[in-house]
């Protein structure tokens, strides 16, 4: 039986690895001849590791072979952000500043995934230290949207959710620092899950906002994404991650669980704030009645201080982001401009010709930021506005058990359509609260728009550390939302990339 | 320029000091798992976290906490239960990350102080009427304020080759060992409540001997493992303001910091009384040419850009917490020096000096362990004078030697009970820290027990009386210390052996008769 690779969830590869209908290694070459095929145009990855890849897949053959016990995600092709060390390819973040960057160790988060049994496929693209909405500041090339290939997947992991979306991978990871899952899940019409932060360890992921930054994953199906999680969190607390908790649950156990008799908060602001589409409002007010035709009680709750939660961002993301990447000099490691007569000139003309223009903005904003009689006024109030925002959600909560809104204002837009910086940053206006206020969040595919006939999502947000129960309204929407669209298990491959290269014999 | 004394009779100089101390004797580094040594061959105890790789990330270390907590309660502080880590930004090869962890505004130990106790002659720095009252002899005790005691991590160390003197501007090559980079540091700041070169000397010998009883560090100013900075500024006598102070880099002695500070103080005074200004800078002292240079001058605050760690959570330490770094602590040297003096009768300089060293503190207890209270005062006598020259001269530290607390515990024996002289005690130590003997052995062996029966040194005496009618003559005259001589006649026919003390004894009491 002929099998297509870009058909298959994660959950059915690793059975059918497991059950010897195919091997890890013919599943890994699949994955490599769909990424042949369809990358030129999506151009998703960095660097593909097709060595890494086949030593991997072949240590999963042997095991099985030996009779021994493989992990969840055995013979399950994976593709990292390329912010995420995995010894044996470089991490570049994008940048000129690490572009020969070899990683020196492996990050946890990736470890885990391959400590399940899963495939390295390579590194994807983003944009450059994660800085930005559309993947444009990637210092080395595009990634394409593979729903229209004009538009951009957006960003920060752009690259990630494209690969899901294009069919070369059935699961990928990303980073979230304020919208950077969720948002390009959404613009490429794939989940992305950004879970609570502490949930997943962010030892060996380049930090971008150490208090906002969270690894979550990509897939076309809600399993696909709890299965990841299972991986994620499975080993407990990370001991080289003093911000990480343990996690002790099993994301795929209350999946199907209905939602009847549950609460769904509606914040009816949000669903008439500037820039938010029509055909994305009506998608997830649709989402809404699926939700509440499964028996959800629809809630209306109120977030007073959700406003100033991009004010309170682009405070608290650059000045972290100022202090992270401090230690980028061209001293140790990275790029290095020649013929420098002195260390300052060294260190200052490695930094100006190493990074990309955004990064500069963000670090120089932070800079500002941070600087003694500014810090007062910008640092400390945005610290507050974050204990509020904070406050917000837990009282919602009280009222709520999860609460529903876009993920992104609208579908994915064309390359070079938004130059102006903070129109860009808008992109973010429902997914940045998230992470201010450290909780979980998940983008959930809803079909094509209306207008645009390109993916909308919606965003489903929940307590901190009550991911599990995130990921079971997700599968609720994704269930309802199955029956709509015609989208069978979970969400489609893009229809251009569907079936090109990839046959598993 | 004029000297210190005289310089400090019309000016206050006021001192703060600011002391680096690396928590030597920890296994690992502040915020990861490398060894915390400085021995190994450049950049091998390094990892992704302490050179500041892309995506590391820093874990504490909760020993270097207790170890911080310990040191706060001995020095009295508030332990401040809620407290954070700040990064602290600047660009320089020696920091990987271009920022140093360390604390904000609330350390983990806040407003404490030492009570410095100021005797013999640097006593006489501190003119009188200055705020202490002095005892007749001239000592005194004057508080010292802590402001507080915080945890951060070392820089990494440079070396700076070709150029002049190791300095950067010049160099064609700088060359960095990671090793030091991310070494437990603790940093405490005084509040300038120092008025004199010696008082500052005294509180850094003091805290030395804190840290060391407390075992956090090996506290080597040598090394650079205990560093320290001096900010002083002067003001005429009876002026309260402030006036504009120099910073003081390169101490690494006590004697560089006395001297560098009274360099200083004199320096000042001679361009204030020339109607010349301070300006706010950071000199460098030269113990070779005795003077302080300029290193830079600062114009401007530096803007660090501190603000909370984000990847380090809050402290909130608990009670049980601190009550258990409490009962960490062994007897500090103060209470540790009065029970010597106390129990032993020891002389307080003695005491303090064997009470303010750990290890030293350990042999003495070791040694008197049984001893009477004049046995125990000669071990310490021993200890101080003898034992201290011979590892001084060896230049190593006491417990590197062979030497045993049983063989001092001997020689003291023999001088205690007068079977040897004090002469004789110096000859029979240096033949017991060369041969490994025990004391005993060695007098006998030589025949060098000495002879304190009357019987026997009476005659000796007579004929000496007799022989030195000159000197009898004279003694009888008012002479009284012609008695030495006469000593010294009855040593020599004893052959050494004959108890000086007695012999003065007995020609005392003959000649007087």
């Amino acid at each position: 039986m002929a099998t297509e690779l870009d058909q298959l969830s994660a959950s059915a590869i690793a059975a059918g690895v497991v059950a010897g209908d195919f091997t890890a290694t013919e599943v890994a070459r699949a994955s490599l001849a769909a990424i042949e095929a369809r990358d030129g145009e999506v151009a998703a990855f960095l660097q593909v590791s097709p060595e890494l890849a086949l030593a991997a897949a072949k240590a999963t053959d042997d095991a099985i072979a030996a009779g021994e016990k493989v992990g969840p995600l055995a013979g399950v092709p994976v593709a990292f952000k390329d912010n995420m060390h995995l010894v044996g390819t470089r991490t570049t973040c994008a940048s000129r500043m690490l572009a020969d960057y070899d990683s020196t160790y492996t990050a946890t988060c990736v470890s885990r995934l391959l400590d399940a049994g899963a495939t390295p496929m390579g590194k994807t693209n983003m944009d450059e230290f994660a800085f930005g909405s559309s993947t444009e500041t990637s210092h080395f090339h595009r990634t394409y949207n593979p729903w229209d290939t004009e538009r951009v997947p957006g960003g920060s992991s752009g690259g990630s959710a494209a690969s899901v979306a294009a069919g070369e991978v059935p699961v990928s990871l990303g980073s979230d620092t304020g919208g950077s899952i969720r948002q390009p899940a959404a613009l490429c019409g794939v989940v992305g899950m950004k879970p609570t932060y502490g949930a997943v360890s962010r030892y060996g992921v380049v930090a971008f906002g150490s208090s906002l930054d969270q690894v979550g994953p990509f897939g076309r199906t809600v399993g696909d994404v709890a299965l990841a999680m299972n991986a994620l969190v499975a080993g407990g607390r990370d001991p080289r991650d003093c911000t990480s908790q343990d996690c002790p649950v099993d994301f795929l156990e209350h999946l199907d669980d209905p939602v009847e008799g549950r609460r769904v908060g509606i914040i009816p602001e949000l669903m008439e704030a500037k820039g938010l589409t029509d055909e994305v409002k009506s998608a997830v007010e649709g989402a809404a009645r699926t939700l509440e035709s499964q028996g959800a009680e629809l809630v209306e709750v109120d977030l007073p201080h959700m406003g100033d939660s991009i004010a309170a961002y682009y405070v608290i993301g650059p000045c972290e982001a100022f202090s992270n990447l401090a230690r980028f000099d061209g001293v140790r490691y990275g790029y290095q401009e020649p013929g420098c007569a002195t260390l300052a000139e060294q260190s200052s003309r490695s930094r100006a010709a190493g990074f990309g223009p955004e990064a500069k903005r963000r670090q120089m904003l932070g800079a500002y930021l941070l600087s003694s009689g500014v810090y007062e006024k910008y640092y400390y109030r945005a610290q507050q506005a974050r204990t509020l925002i904070t406050q917000d959600y837990a009282a919602a909560y009280e009222r709520v058990d999860v609460i529903l809104m876009p993920a992104s204002p609208r579908s994915a837009f064309k390359f070079g359509e938004i130059s102006d910086p903070t129109e860009m940053y808008l992109s973010d206006m429902y997914t940045i609260s998230i992470n201010i206020a450290g909780n979980g969040g998940i983008s959930v595919p809803l079909g094509l728009g209306a207008d645009t006939h390109l993916p909308v999502s919606a965003q489903l947000v929940g307590p901190a550390f009550k991911d599990r129960s995130l990921l079971t309204f997700a599968r609720a929407l994704e269930r309802g939302t199955d029956a709509g669209a015609g989208m069978g298990d979970g969400a489609p491959v893009a229809p251009d990339f569907v079936g090109r290269g990839g046959d598993l014999a | 320029m004029r000297e210190l004394p005289d310089v400090l009779k019309d000016w206050e100089a006021v001192i703060g000091l600011e002391v680096h101390c690396e928590l030597t004797t920890l296994e690992t580094k502040m915020f990861c798992g490398c060894p915390n040594t400085h021995d190994a061959e450049p950049n091998a105890n390094v990892c992704p976290v302490c050179l500041g790789m892309p995506g590391a990330l820093p874990v504490p270390n909760k020993a270097a906490i207790e170890s911080i907590v310990r040191a706060g309660l001995a020095c009295n502080c508030e332990i401040q239960k809620h407290s954070m880590f700040y990064r602290k930004h600047y660009f320089y090869p020696d920091m990987a990350k271009n920022f140093q962890t360390t604390q904000g505004p609330v350390a983990f130990c806040m407003y404490g102080h030492l009570d410095l106790d100021v005797a013999g002659e640097g006593a006489a720095e501190r003119p009188d009427g200055t705020g202490v009252d002095k005892a007749a002899d001239g000592s005194y005790t004057t508080p010292v304020r802590i402001l507080r005691i915080h945890m951060e991590e070392d820089a990494a160390k440079m070396n700076h080759l070709g150029g002049e003197e190791g300095r950067i501007t010049s160099a064609t090559e700088s060359l960095i060992d990671y090793n030091r980079c991310g070494t437990p540091l603790t940093e405490l700041v005084t509040e300038p409540d120092l008025r004199t070169p010696e008082e500052a000397r005294l509180f850094m010998e003091k805290l030395r001997r804190i840290y060391l009883t407390l075992g956090i560090s090996d506290c080597s100013m040598e090394h650079g493992s205990m560093r320290c900075d001096g900010n002083v500024s002067l003001r005429r006598r009876g002026e309260t303001r402030l006036g504009t102070k120099t910073e003081l880099k390169n101490i690494n002695s006590f004697k560089s910091l006395h001297d560098g500070l009274a360099y200083e103080i004199c320096r000042q005074a001679e361009v204030l009384e020339e109607g010349g200004v301070i300006y706010q800078e950071t000199r460098h002292w030269e113990p070779s040419r005795r003077r302080t240079v300029v290193m830079r001058v600062k114009e401007t605050a530096d803007d660090y850009r501190l603000f909370p760690d984000p990847d380090l959570a809050p402290y909130d330490l608990t009670d049980e917490f601190i009550a258990h770094c409490a009962a960490e602590i062994p007897e500090l040297p103060d209470a540790k020096r009065d029970r010597y003096m106390a129990d032993f009768g020891l002389k307080r300089a003695d005491a303090e000096q064997i009470a303010g060293d750990p290890d030293c503190a350990a042999f003495f207890e070791e040694a008197v362990a049984g001893e009477t209270t004049k046995g125990a005062a000669t071990v310490a006598n021993v200890i101080v004078n003898d034992l201290t020259g011979y590892l001084n001269a060896a230049g190593i530290a006491i417990s590197e030697t062979s030497i045993t607390p049983a063989q001092v515990k001997s020689l003291a024996d023999l001088l205690a009970s007068d079977a040897i002289s004090s002469n004789q005690g110096r000859e029979v130590f240096g033949l017991m820290a060369e041969s490994g003997d025990d004391p005993a052995a060695i007098v006998d062996a030589r025949g060098m027990r000495q002879v304190s029966d009357t019987g026997a040194l009476e005659p000796i005496v007579d004929a000496v009386l007799a022989r030195c009618g000159e000197q009898v003559e004279q003694y009888r005259g008012g002479n009284k210390r012609v008695v030495g001589f006469l000593v010294g006649q009855c040593m020599k026919d004893s052959k050494g052996k004959g108890n000086p003390k007695l012999f003065n004894q007995l020609l005392t009491a003959k000649l007087e008769a």
